[in-house]
Order: C-alpha cells, then sequence, then structure tokens
C-alpha cells in the first residue's frame, strides 16, 4: 500500500510535522504558567537597584518547590542566604557566631540533658505572622514525626520534648547527654532551619508540600524565578526592620536581588564585563583574565594574592591509614617532609595560600586561640628519626620564604608582619628530604638502582592520589603539587583522577587523596568538636564499607578520650575549650593522618559599577560569599551608585 | 498480507526487542557503577554541616533507601521499575527528591526539542542544497569558497567555535545576550513578546548547532553528488540533452540523498540525549544538564529516564526511516 502516498504528499507531510514538532514546546511554554508570579517581562527590574549573583549549585531543578526541609532544594538560590534566618549563624570572616532567630547563646543544663534557647523578640515571618516559641517547638517535633524531613534521624535519637517555656524560650529535653545538640541549628553553609508553623500546620504532609512562596524570617521575600530554574529574583520586605538582619545592621540597600544560573566560567566573566553580573566566583586564571579586562571590576584583596583566603577549610593531603604503608606514621611523616612546601605552593595556587601546620585553617579566631598559642609546642615537637636521633620538623620560616618567591616573580604586597601572618601564616615544616629518606629505611624501605624507592618487601613504591576531575579544585591543586614532589623525592606517585573519587575514598579504596586533612571547623568561635569529632574511633568502618568519620579512617585511644573530655565541657567556655582543642590538634600532628597545607583559596570578582562597599580583605566586615547563608548580612552594608 | 507477515511484525518485534534489550541495560548501568544515590545524599548532609552520630547515619541510610525504592534484591527492583515504566512513571528524582522524573523531563524537553529540532532540520536542509550545487557545480568560484570555509569551520572542536560566536555577537557587537533560555524576569507566556525573547536567545546556540551540522552535511553532500555526477547514466543524461535543472534536481541530488536521509532519521533520534555543551557555553535549559548532574549524582530514575526516551527516540526513527524508505528510494520493495 506504500505506492499509494507520492514522494510529494509524503514531504508535505514531513514539513507539517516538523512545523508541529517545533511550535510544540512554544505551545507548551504558554500552559507553563508558574504561581505566585506577577506578570513580569525583560526589564522589570531596575538594574541601579537590582544585585545580580550567581547560584553556586547550578541551574534548580525543581524551581518552584521551596521546601528545604526536604532533601537538596539548591537553597544557595536565594532561600539560606537571602529570606532565611537560623537560629544562629556562623561568621568566619570575623570569627563570631551571629544570633539570628535566637538572642544570645543556649545554656545546658550541667549533665547536658536539658538545652534552653533564648529567642529574639519583635521578629515577624514575610507574611505578618509573628515568629515566637511556638514555632521552634513545631518544627522540632514536625521533623521528628516526619522521616521524609531532612534532620529527622539527628532529632528522632536526640530529643525527648521541646517546651514554649514562654514566647521567647524553648526548653529541649534530651534522651541523651549532648553538649553539642544547639549546633544542629548553627548555619555553616546548613543547619536544621525554623518551619512557619502557621504554614507549614495547615499541609497534610509536609514532606510534599513546595512551600511556595517561600516565607521566612530573612530581610527578603520571594518576587519570581524561572520555571526552568536558570534565576530566582528577591525582593526586600517592606518590614525589613522584623527580620534579624534589619533589627542587626538596618535597611538592606538593593531593592532585588537575582540569583543566576552560569554554566560555565566564560558566560560568568563577559558577563561581568557587560555588568550583567555584580558578583562573579571564578578559578585562577579567570579572576585574572577578568581583572585584566575590566576597569570596575575588583578581587577580595587589592594587592597580591587577591583571593578570598579565609574559607573556614584546610586543604591538603589526605591518607588512607588502614592502607598499608600508610598505616605507619613514619612514612606519613617522611612523606611531609618530602615536601618543599615554597614549590608546592607555587604549583599548587600560585603561592597565594595560607600556610596551616595543624588540621584547622588559619583563619577567623583560630591563629589567636591555636595557631599562635602551639607555635612554642610545634618549635619544640620532635620526631623519631631512628638510632637515637630526633628531628624538629617545624620552620616558622616557611611563610616569609613562600612570600620571597612571590615576590620574586614579580607579585607586589605589602612587608608588614602583619600582612605577611594573616596571608602566608604561621609556619609550616621544613623541607628534609635526608630525614625522610633515615624515616623510611628506618622502616625497611630501600631505593633501587635508579634512586626510585622500594617498598620493605622490595617491590617498587607506587603512589596513586586521587582527586575529583575539576582541575581548579583543591583536591586535585594539592594532588599535582604532591605527585610532582613525591616524584622528586624518588616515588612513582601518579595523579589519578575519577568522577567517582567520593565513592572510592568513602569505601577506602585509595593510597591518598586530595579531601581536607582535616574536617572543616565551624569557622567561628573557639569551639574544634567539629574537627577533632570525625576521628572518633566510633565512625571508623573496615575497608570496603562506607566510613562515617575521616576519610583518613584515622583514630587513637587518645584522641577519643580528647574527644570524650570535650564532649563533656561547655562549648561556650572558652577556656576549657580551647586547652583540649589544642590536644587534639597536637595529637593530630605528632600522628599526621593527613598533612595540612593551605587554606581554601576562593576567587571572587565584585563588579562596583551598581555597587561598592563590598566585604574585601581590608574591610571584612562579614564573609564575602553571596551563596554563603550570612550574605543577608551584608546587604545593609552595600552601597548603591546608581550605575554612574 | 505478505508485507505484514514477512517484514512488519518480525520489524516491530525487533524494535520491541531492541528497547527492551537497551532499557534493561540502562537499569543495569548505574547500579554497576560505584556511585550509590543513597551515600551521595548522606555525603550531602555531612558537607553541609549536619554531625551525624554513627547510628543516626545508619537510620537516614534505612530511609532513604526505602524511599528512593531501593530496597530488596535488583530482580525485586527490576520488577517494580517496569510496573512503573508500562504506566509511564519514571518514579521520583533521587536527588530533587520529591521531584517526579516526568515532571523534570518535561520542564527541560521543549527547550532541548526546540532548539534540536529547528537546527537539525535548518543545517540538514541548507547543508545539503548547498552542498548538492557545489558539488555539482564544483568548479565555480563560490563553490570552492563554500569548501575552504567548509574546510576551516569542521575541523574546529565545538566548544571553541561556541565561545567564538559567543565572544564576538555577545560581548564585542552585543547583538545576542550571554547566557539563558530567556531573560531575567521573564515569565513564560504565550505572547509575541516572550517568543521574541525566546528566539533572541536561541539564536546563538542555534546559530553555533546550524554553522557546524550545515557545514558536516555541506562536505558530505558535495562529495555524493561529485560520485553520482560521475555515474554513466548522469553523463547519458547530458549527452542525451536533458536539461541541467532536471538532471541537478532528479538525477543527481534526488539519489545522492538517500544516506543522508538515514543520517537525518538518526539525527532526530537523537535529539533526545540533549546537547549538553551548547547548554553549558549558552546557559540554555534541556535534557543535556539534567542527564549530566543525573549521572554524577547517581540519580538512576532520572538517568533512565532520559536514556530511555533516547533509547525510544532512535529505535522508532529508525524504524519508520525502514518502513517509508521504498517512498524515497523506488528501488525498494517489501513485497
Amino acid at each position: 500500500m506504500a505506492h499509494e502516498i507520492s514522494r510529494r504528499d509524503l514531504m508535505k507531510l514531513l514539513a507539517a510535522g516538523a512545523s508541529g514538532f517545533a511550535l510544540g514546546p512554544v505551545t507548551f511554554l504558554s500552559g507553563n504558567s508558574v504561581e505566585a508570579q506577577d506578570a513580569a517581562l525583560p526589564g522589570t527590574f531596575p538594574r541601579e537597584q537590582t544585585l545580580i549573583a550567581r547560584i553556586l549549585t547550578g541551574r534548580v531543578g525543581t524551581p518552584d518547590n521551596f521546601n528545604e526541609w526536604v532533601g537538596w532544594k539548591n537553597r544557595d538560590r536565594g532561600m539560606q542566604n537571602l529570606a532565611n534566618e537560623p537560629l544562629w549563624s556562623v561568621d568566619f570572616a570575623t570569627g563570631e557566631i551571629v544570633n539570628g532567630l535566637a538572642s544570645g547563646d543556649p545554656t545546658y543544663s550541667e549533665d547536658f540533658m536539658t538545652v534552653t534557647i533564648p529567642l529574639r523578640e519583635g521578629v515577624a515571618w514575610s507574611d505578618g505572622e509573628p515568629f515566637t516559641a511556638a514555632d521552634v517547638v513545631y518544627t522540632i517535633e514536625t521533623l521528628i514525626a516526619f522521616d521524609g524531613l531532612n534532620g529527622h534521624e539527628f532529632l528522632l535519637e536526640n530529643v525527648e520534648s521541646a517546651t514554649a517555656v514562654d514566647d521567647y524560650t524553648v526548653e529541649v529535653q534530651l534522651k541523651v547527654a549532648n553538649s553539642r545538640f544547639h549546633t544542629t541549628f548553627l548555619d555553616r553553609w546548613g543547619c536544621t532551619w525554623i518551619m512557619p508553623k502557621h504554614i507549614f500546620e495547615q499541609q497534610e504532609d509536609p514532606v510534599l508540600f513546595t512551600h511556595n512562596p517561600f516565607v521566612g524570617c530573612g530581610p527578603y521575600k520571594l518576587h519570581s524565578f524561572d520555571p526552568q530554574g536558570a534565576w530566582t529574583a528577591w525582593e526586600k520586605r517592606e518590614d525589613w526592620d522584623k527580620s534579624p538582619t534589619g533589627i542587626l545592621y538596618g535597611e538592606p540597600q538593593p531593592q532585588f536581588i537575582i540569583y543566576q544560573y552560569f554554566a560555565d566560567e566564560g558566560s560568568q566573566i563577559l558577563a561581568q564585563l557587560t555588568h550583567q553580573l555584580d558578583v562573579a566566583e571564578l578559578s585562577a586564571n579567570g579572576l585574572t583574565a577578568l581583572l585584566a579586562q575590566s576597569q570596575s571590576s575588583r578581587a577580595y584583596q587589592p594587592t597580591f594574592p587577591f583571593v578570598v583566603n579565609n574559607d573556614p577549610a584546610i586543604t591538603g593531603i589526605c591518607f588512607n591509614t588502614a592502607r598499608a604503608p600508610f598505616d605507619n606514621v613514619d612514612v606519613r611523616w617522611a612523606l611531609t617532609l618530602a615536601i618543599d612546601i615554597v614549590e608546592y605552593t607555587s604549583i599548587a595556587v600560585d603561592s597565594s595560600g595560607t600556610l596551616s601546620p595543624v588540621h584547622i585553617p588559619h583563619l577567623g579566631p583560630y591563629p589567636d586561640l591555636y595557631i599562635g598559642p602551639m607555635q612554642d609546642w610545634l618549635k619544640e615537637f620532635t620526631i623519631d628519626v631512628g638510632d637515637g636521633e630526633t628531628f624538629a620538623p617545624y620552620d616558622p620560616e616557611a611563610p616569609r620564604r613562600v612570600a620571597d618567591l612571590a615576590r620574586s616573580r614579580g607579585y607586589v604586597f605589602p612587608e608588614d608582619d602583619e600582612f605577611l601572618a594573616k596571608t602566608f601564616g604561621l609556619g609550616w615544616y621544613k623541607f628534609a628530604p635526608e630525614i625522610a629518606e633515615k624515616l623510611l629505611v628506618k622502616n625497611g624501605f630501600s631505593r633501587d638502582d635508579n634512586g626510585m624507592w622500594l617498598m620493605p618487601d622490595g617491590s617498587p613504591w607506587k603512589i596513586e592520589f586521587n582527586s575529583g576531575t575539576v582541575l581548579a579544585n583543591h583536591d586535585a591543586r594539592n594532588a599535582a603539587a604532591a605527585v610532582q614532589q613525591w616524584k622528586k623525592f624518588g616515588i612513582d606517585a601518579t595523579h589519578f583522577l575519577t568522577e567517582s573519587d567520593a565513592d572510592l575514598v568513602a569505601v577506602g579504596d585509595f593510597d591518598v587523596s586530595g579531601d581536607w586533612p582535616g574536617w572543616e571547623p565551624w569557622g567561628a568561635g573557639p569551639d574544634l568538636y567539629r574537627t577533632l569529632n570525625q576521628w572518633n574511633t566510633a565512625y571508623v568502618r573496615p575497608i570496603g564499607e562506607r566510613n562515617q568519620g575521616h576519610q583518613s579512617r584515622w583514630t587513637s585511644p587518645e584522641m577519643d578520650d580528647i574527644i570524650e573530655r570535650l564532649r563533656e565541657t561547655d562549648p561556650f567556655d572558652t577556656e576549657a575549650v580551647v586547652a583540649i582543642g589544642i590536644e587534639g590538634l597536637k595529637e593530630a600532628v605528632k600522628n599526621m593522618p593527613g598533612i595540612p597545607t593551605y587554606g581554601y583559596v576562593g576567587f571572587v570578582g565584585w563588579d562596583e559599577t551598581y555597587w561598592t562597599n563590598w566585604p574585601g580583605s581590608e574591610n571584612a566586615y562579614t564573609q564575602p560569599y553571596t551563596h554563603w547563608p550570612n550574605f543577608k548580612y551584608a546587604t545593609p552594608f552595600l552601597q548603591p551608585t546608581g550605575g554612574a | 498480507m505478505t508485507f505484514v507477515k514477512r517484514y512488519l511484525i518480525p520489524r516491530l518485534i525487533q524494535y520491541f526487542l531492541v528497547i527492551w534489550l537497551g532499557i534493561t541495560v540502562v537499569f543495569l548501568i548505574p547500579r554497576l557503577t560505584p556511585s550509590d544515590p543513597v551515600m551521595k545524599m548522606v555525603d550531602q548532609m555531612r558537607a553541609r554541616g549536619s554531625t551525624l552520630e554513627p547510628g543516626a547515619m545508619d537510620d537516614i541510610i534505612e530511609d532513604l533507601t526505602q524511599m528512593y525504592g531501593l530496597e530488596g534484591s535488583w530482580l525485586e527492583q527490576y520488577g517494580d521499575f517496569w510496573a512503573r515504566l508500562v504506566q509511564g512513571d519514571f518514579g521520583v528524582s533521587f536527588f530533587q527528591f520529591p521531584a517526579r522524573v516526568n515532571d523534570l523531563i518535561a520542564v527541560a524537553l521543549p527547550w532541548t526539542l526546540g532548539l534540536l529540532l529547528m537546527s537539525t532540520a535548518i543545517s540538514w536542509t541548507v547543508g545539503n542544497i548547498v552542498g548538492g550545487l557545489a558539488g555539482y557545480y564544483t568548479r565555480r568560484r563560490w563553490s570552492r569558497v563554500l569548501d575552504s570555509v567548509a574546510m576551516v569551520v569542521r575541523p574546529l572542536p565545538y566548544y571553541v567555535f561556541a565561545f567564538i560566536l559567543l565572544l564576538l555577537f555577545a560581548y564585542v557587537v552585543r547583538w545576542f545576550p550571554i547566557t539563558g533560555g530567556a531573560s531575567l524576569g521573564a515569565i513564560p507566556t504565550f505572547t509575541w513578546d516572550y517568543i521574541k525573547d525566546v528566539l533572541w536567545h536561541s539564536a546563538l546556540p542555534a546559530l553555533s548547532l546550524v554553522i557546524l551540522g550545515g557545514a558536516i552535511n555541506f562536505q558530505v553532500m558535495k562529495l555524493l553528488v561529485q560520485n553520482v555526477n560521475a555515474e554513466s547514466y548522469v553523463q547519458y543524461a547530458k549527452l542525451g540533452g536533458v536539461t541541467e535543472n532536471r538532471i541537478v534536481g532528479k538525477y543527481i541530488i534526488r539519489n545522492a540523498m538517500l544516506p543522508q536521509i538515514t543520517g537525518l532519521a538518526l539525527s532526530f533520534g537523537q535529539i533526545f540525549s540533549g546537547a549538553i555543551i551548547t547548554e553549558i557555553v549558552f546557559g540554555y535549559p534541556g535534557l543535556g544538564m539534567l542527564l549530566f548532574r543525573a549521572i554524577t549524582n547517581g540519580d538512576y530514575n532520572l538517568i533512565m529516564g532520559i536514556t530511555i526516551l533516547s533509547i525510544i527516540g532512535i529505535t522508532t526513527a529508525i524504524l519508520i526511516l525502514d518502513l517509508t524508505y521504498p517512498l524515497f528510494d523506488p528501488r525498494v520493495r517489501y513485497t
């Protein structure tokens, strides 16, 4: 029967079909109307009143769903950073913990079975309803009741009951003693947020509820969003003075803030060069290109090293201490001393990282509370090289040598001690390949005829350094530098880039990785429990199973004891917390389960065409990232230029 | 009836068998990779700051396994998967829980279809017509110029070529936007303003695909036409005084087009995989990035949803091509 259709007919049919396909998407879009959106067309947002930043975590997959208590909802598109308010949040630039919905620190009973939370008065949700203790109690009870909500398991395991003592005081009875219970509400790029009771209690199933429009206690409310998830626009609340941001810091300046998705760095740079993006987050090369081309852009620091160097994470090298020979502390120290940190940081970050000899970064309160006071101990600390010989590995001059190299390469920056300490750190470890050699020989290692290292059983020593596949990320940067250094030392080291890095590391299928050598601390306040607790024996699982503690799988009875004592210490007793924290850091240095190298380095480009007074290094009134929860606290300080 | 029994029914059986096999492979592959969606979510919770006691973590793993429908043996999961699939339900996305995969695809698919259908159709049509003419009039100056341009453009890596276009037209002369499928603040409505805005944003991504795709079609068609032009029946027609237009249109291009039609069918089938590099360079919404993120996050259901569409798209395109081929090539008969 086919011959009854002529070719001409077929061509007509094909043309009709193609037209239908082409028009189909437009027809579909026309039916894809969005709730809670005003009629808006390009140009709705007056540019001089609008701040445009990037969504760090990519295009939003579920743009009409703002229920951040369920799964992952790209909360950095303005939910956590503009419209929401936690009880407390971390500000790593000032080292302070900011009281948001809480009016002060929580207080624990002596047995840590009860915690009392004081709440801020005069706060209202963005729909005008007052915020009270009932919201906090409702949140805790609802999260316990529904297993599909984030935080369910933690609260179920920890909370016996939650009671509103009065409108602005909540008392939580715990099932087990927990001196850090409150940290589940401490926002450090995520925490347990408080639900608006009057909204959620009307829902049959809070897990399926989309929470659209978003109702929060932050200074901004939802304006509109792209159904394809490319942007979300927020507008300043008329009653901004009823948000903790307004109460603490005054009126936010931008009328609108838009978080926009940029798929790659190139488009971010072009957008900022054309003043369509106020805040760009780039790679080192991207920032260099932007600053070279733009007359109106600035970096976090006005001089070298330009970068954001106060992110609360210490990068470096993570050993798999459950796998030989990395289960041997002498081997770990040998690999540390085989590194020339000057060359290393030059390769990894063009000498722009701040060194830290301990497993926390050099920022916020840590230099004053920990790294500074530990200097004497670090200088006196020795390792046993064998044959009765000891070696003091610490080198307080290392940062100056890094600075000298940077200066010799033409970078210009201040020479005062304060700047040098803040930028390059207080010290690191000596480059001592001869000591590294002794440590290895002591443990049965040897060199072959070509000078390459052999394992104690005579086989060639090969080290595979795992990292993710993004070369700009710090795991890959550390990997590239470490592999180069260890190769020079005579080890057959290779860099293994894989998309499955996290999975391989989680089950212990690796030698060395670029995971942080110490778990990220809070970044504010004196407490190091968050870092040290990851080395708890209770969290270690056998190779092949998913580990629940630090990726190194290292632990020790001494560290367990330190963690236990920290648990029994009031987190607000600074003196006691710091004393135990220093013990914990010393234990980590002695055992070196991972090598801390330099603090996380970020690359931010701010356009000053429409907004100035960014929180740069010379005026770090708050943390600098627009994706962090407390970006909202920067909004009252930004100054509009009018676009002139 | 002979056609139905001897060709159509076996061909349809083959069609469904290929789809079943493809879908089964798609079911298995994510489960054979080291990427575990439950642990991905747990890792993300830890990275976001949740301090989890071991007991709490075990409970979370159990809850997520249950919510994601990953309980039971692979065989049981396979049974559940087909039970859902025959109802057209791809299940929930793990990474974007509790969003349904169908909904996520429904949001991205129209953009991919709109861009790739149009650009494929245009690049195929223009590339073949111009390539056909250039193959026949191979000594003309314009033919040699176009050939040189195609030789320069075609080997360019797409990413580089697309970025050059972006740089030239979005930054230097600023005729087109830098990123996105529509302007900031534009809300989808069936209005001329919105359609214009979408077309304006689609222009550069479409241009990049049309130019590179057109160059490929141009070169292939030019070679095909040159070969056909050398055939004895074409020479005979010329000697017989047949008009040049008739020789080009009826004798040469129509014959040279046959392999290109097969290529077009395959290109349409592959549309459902999206165009990931185009989406990255131009920030264009579509299935490509959705699939990429699903793979990196171990989002089994979303991977399966998109890949199944692609499998069905390609196999259906080939089936339609097979069944309609006699209309293009009179030498083929299913009798």
